[in-house]
């Protein structure tokens, strides 16, 4: 089993086979995952650096844990203690540390495309930990796969992603990966949110009204409020936006069916998620994270050129 | 007399196949003359040049010449004129110098190019203004500088215009950073009216979609690049109109890339209005798909458009509604380029390319309608004479092969930068050289 790709640059360069592999590994793994002893040697003498040029725990942790569940020898990197400040250039810094001869990379970038760049003059294996407002693949991955493990399939399934889809590239991995599997996907947020094309670029629905896109999906996937990418007046207040689009328990209960609840986190409590909704049995945010550990191990182990798996 | 010479010279030494022929005799063979005012236009004939002065046209001159050119389909106009390059000089010589940015010109077949003022310092002064006119006294092109509308190209105060235009600037814009202000571009084309000014614009509303860096879209959405409305750009020209109305003075706007544009720009014409457009090469040749590898070099401004819009524009330069072709020639060095998306320059170079790009793209173009476009039309807005092919002419000549193919690689370009999209491209048709001033320059 082997990917088409190189590098995960993006859901937009994977096929539906890909997808289908690299959720079906990360069942795998994550069965390793419950067995006492938790590592596997997949990746021995593999080193992986982690370079977050913006700022990412559970993003960065949930790597980190999958290299050293796979017995990967790690380095971290973050811009604020790098050269960086310094001035000194992406390509420069990432051929500095490769010259150490590390084997991948996994990278977050708050340039959309950064790790297409990279790819294009670096020889190493590429893993996109989110770029810009492009896209967030993995977090688009396991995403996926806690909605098969939750409901069985994803094909038919009518999910609905809520709030800032504009600034948000856990929305576009979602949405490529969603489209790719045969899924239904509306976006709903405030109009100043929904880039002006996204339904002709993607075939998919848009929704202003809250209650209606909720009405519609089986599953929701609500996203935090970037407040540290507002840079131009997109709504009044926090209070207003939830107000207008904040999910709460009595909200989820006026429906007339159950539908799971998502957040790729962290959660601005009482704005877009309440916490009675959050921590409601309707929600599998925690799930998410767990699943994020497995969907990481699958990715790194099938770039790494598929070793065996113990 | 003899500091032109030496000059000629030094210059000689840096570009290899630039020859001075003051005293030498040239024969052309087998050239087809397009130039509409020339006697000869459309017939092919033998020209014989010499001390840089047409000697004799004929059909047939045998002749003991010193140099002898010969080509497949040879063609024979005018100097081609570009209305909107940098030579980043002075202030930026690392992209490219006034010398540098010449060669690229001529092997573009330029003898004449207007270089836009946002260079350090701006081009907003007399001084500046004879610094580039004089440097390029001995350059084998014509450059002319174009003066700052506003001091510093700030957009707050008129920049002194009138001295400038004494002082040789062809035209007056800010360039790169178009005048946002209608009370100040209001200003600007009152005032230039009193020494025939013409006003250069690139049409853009800088308020709309500020942090955009493509054409905003269905290719922006999918790329997850935070996209510029086209309306930008309408909003702009729309505008811009009804200042010439109201002044009744003259502006061209350049990089024009919106069919609406288009539209308001012909409805202008039509009512009489003398506002006038340019296109760049690029953006009849690449549509926003091309993005889709996040390639810097295809970062431009204005933002490259979708595959309908540009077939609405090469339409535009078929049917008369485009007046000139200007090449934004925007040389930016490695480190400028060869970076993420979002941190790299605006622009590429396009002087030495020009040709080659729209003959390919558009293969029904005549000659005779691309040396409208270069030639002929830019002269006439600008007000520069015309040179004409005919006996006792002072040459000032671009030699070109439509037919012939040419292959764009790094080592080619002669431009100090290469950030062209057009690397490692085969195109269909040749620029040959220039002929010009004391200069005879073959690629």
């Amino acid at each position: 089993m082997q990917l088409s790709v190189k590098h995960l640059l993006g859901i937009r360069d994977l096929s539906r086979q890909d997808i289908q592999i690299i959720l079906d590994t990360a069942t795998q793994f994550k069965e390793v995952l419950q067995r006492p002893i938790k590592k596997v040697p997949s990746l021995r003498d593999v080193t992986i650096v982690n370079l977050f040029f913006e700022n990412s725990t559970r993003t960065r942790i949930s790597f980190e844990l999958a290299e050293k569940r796979l017995s990967a020898d790690t380095i971290n990197f973050t811009a604020s203690a790098s050269s960086v400040a310094k001035g000194e250039t992406l390509l420069d810094t990432v051929n500095n540390i490769l010259s150490m001869k590390v084997d991948m990379v996994v990278m977050r970038h708050s340039a959309s495309g950064a790790p297409h760049f990279l790819a294009k003059h670096i020889p190493a294996a590429i893993v996109n930990a989110g770029d810009g407002i492009n896209e967030h693949p993995t977090q688009g991955l396991l995403d996926a796969f806690s909605m098969r493990e939750k409901l069985g399939r994803l094909e038919g399934l009518k999910v609905a992603i809520i709030g800032d889809i504009m600034h948000s590239r856990v929305a576009m991995s979602n949405i490529y990966l969603l489209k790719k599997m045969g899924a239904e996907v509306t976006v709903a947020g405030p109009p100043t949110l929904i880039p002006k094309y996204i339904q002709e670029a993607f075939d998919i629905r848009v929704e202003y009204n809250l209650k209606k896109a909720l009405e519609w999906c089986d599953v929701a996937n609500v996203l935090r409020i970037q407040l540290e990418r507002q840079n131009q007046v997109l709504f009044s207040s926090l209070r207003e936006y939830s107000l207008a689009y904040g999910i709460n328990k009595r909200l989820l209960d006026s429906l007339n069916k159950k539908i799971v609840i998502m957040h790729p986190g962290p959660i601005n409590r009482g704005v877009e998620l309440d916490s009675d909704a959050a921590d409601s049995n309707q929600s599998i945010i925690l799930q998410q994270v767990e699943n994020g550990v497995a969907v990481r191990m699958a990715v790194l182990y099938l770039l790494s050129g598929g070793r065996e798996m113990n | 007399m003899q500091l032109i010479n030496n000059e000629n010279e030094n210059l000689k030494q840096k570009t290899v196949s630039s020859l001075n022929f003051l005293r030498m005799k040239i024969l052309i063979q087998q050239v087809t003359i397009t130039d509409p005012s020339s006697p000869f236009n459309g017939t092919k004939q033998d020209v014989l040049i010499e001390s840089g002065i047409i000697k004799d046209i004929q059909p047939a001159i045998s002749v003991e010449a010193d140099k002898v050119i010969t080509g497949n389909q040879l063609h024979l106009s005018p100097g081609w004129v570009d209305v909107f390059a940098h030579f980043a000089d002075p202030g930026y010589e690392f992209k490219e110098t006034l010398e540098t940015g010449a060669r690229a010109a001529a092997a573009g077949g330029y003898t004449d190019v207007f270089v836009i003022p946002n260079t350090k310092p701006v081009v907003d002064s007399k001084t500046q203004a004879e610094y580039i006119s004089q440097k390029s006294r001995s350059l084998p092109v014509n450059v002319h500088p174009i003066g700052a509308i506003s001091k510093g190209t700030e957009g707050k105060d008129l920049a002194e215009m009138y001295d400038m235009r004494t002082s040789g600037a062809v035209a007056f814009s800010d360039g790169l950073n178009p005048i946002q202000s209608a009370g100040l571009l209001l200003k600007a084309l009152q005032y230039v009216k009193a020494f025939e000014g013409t006003i250069i614009q690139i049409p853009d509303d800088k308020s709309v979609g500020a942090n955009g860096l493509m054409h905003e879209g269905i290719v922006s959405t999918r790329l997850g690049l935070p996209g510029k409305p086209m309306m930008a750009e309408e909003l702009q020209v729309a505008r811009d109109i009804k200042l010439v109305r109201y002044s009744d003075s003259k502006l061209h706007f350049t990089g024009v890339s919106a069919p609406k544009s288009l539209e308001y720009i012909r409805r202008a014409k039509d009512a009489g209005l003398a506002v006038t457009c340019s296109v760049t090469p690029y953006h009849l040749f690449f549509t926003d798909e091309d993005l889709i590898d996040y390639d810097t070099n295809l970062k431009v401004y204005p933002p490259l458009r979708t595959k309908s819009d540009v077939e609405i524009l090469r339409q535009a330069v078929l049917d008369g509604t485009i007046d000139c072709i200007a090449s934004h020639h925007l040389p930016h060095e490695y480190d400028s380029k060869v970076l993420e998306f979002e941190y790299a320059k605006y622009g590429m170079t396009g002087l030495e390319t020009s040709y080659s790009a729209i003959k390919t793209i558009l293969p029904a173009l005549t000659e005779s309608r691309w040396v409208e476009l270069v030639s002929i039309n830019p002269r006439k807005i600008f007000g520069l004479d015309c040179p004409v092919i005919k006996k006792e002419a002072q040459a000032c000549f671009t030699l070109f092969e439509p037919g012939v193919p040419v292959t764009f690689t790094t080592a080619s370009f002669r431009s100090k930068s290469k950030n062209s999209a057009f690397t490692g491209k085969t195109l269909n048709g040749a620029v040959k050289g220039i002929i010009n001033k004391e200069t005879l320059f073959l690629n």
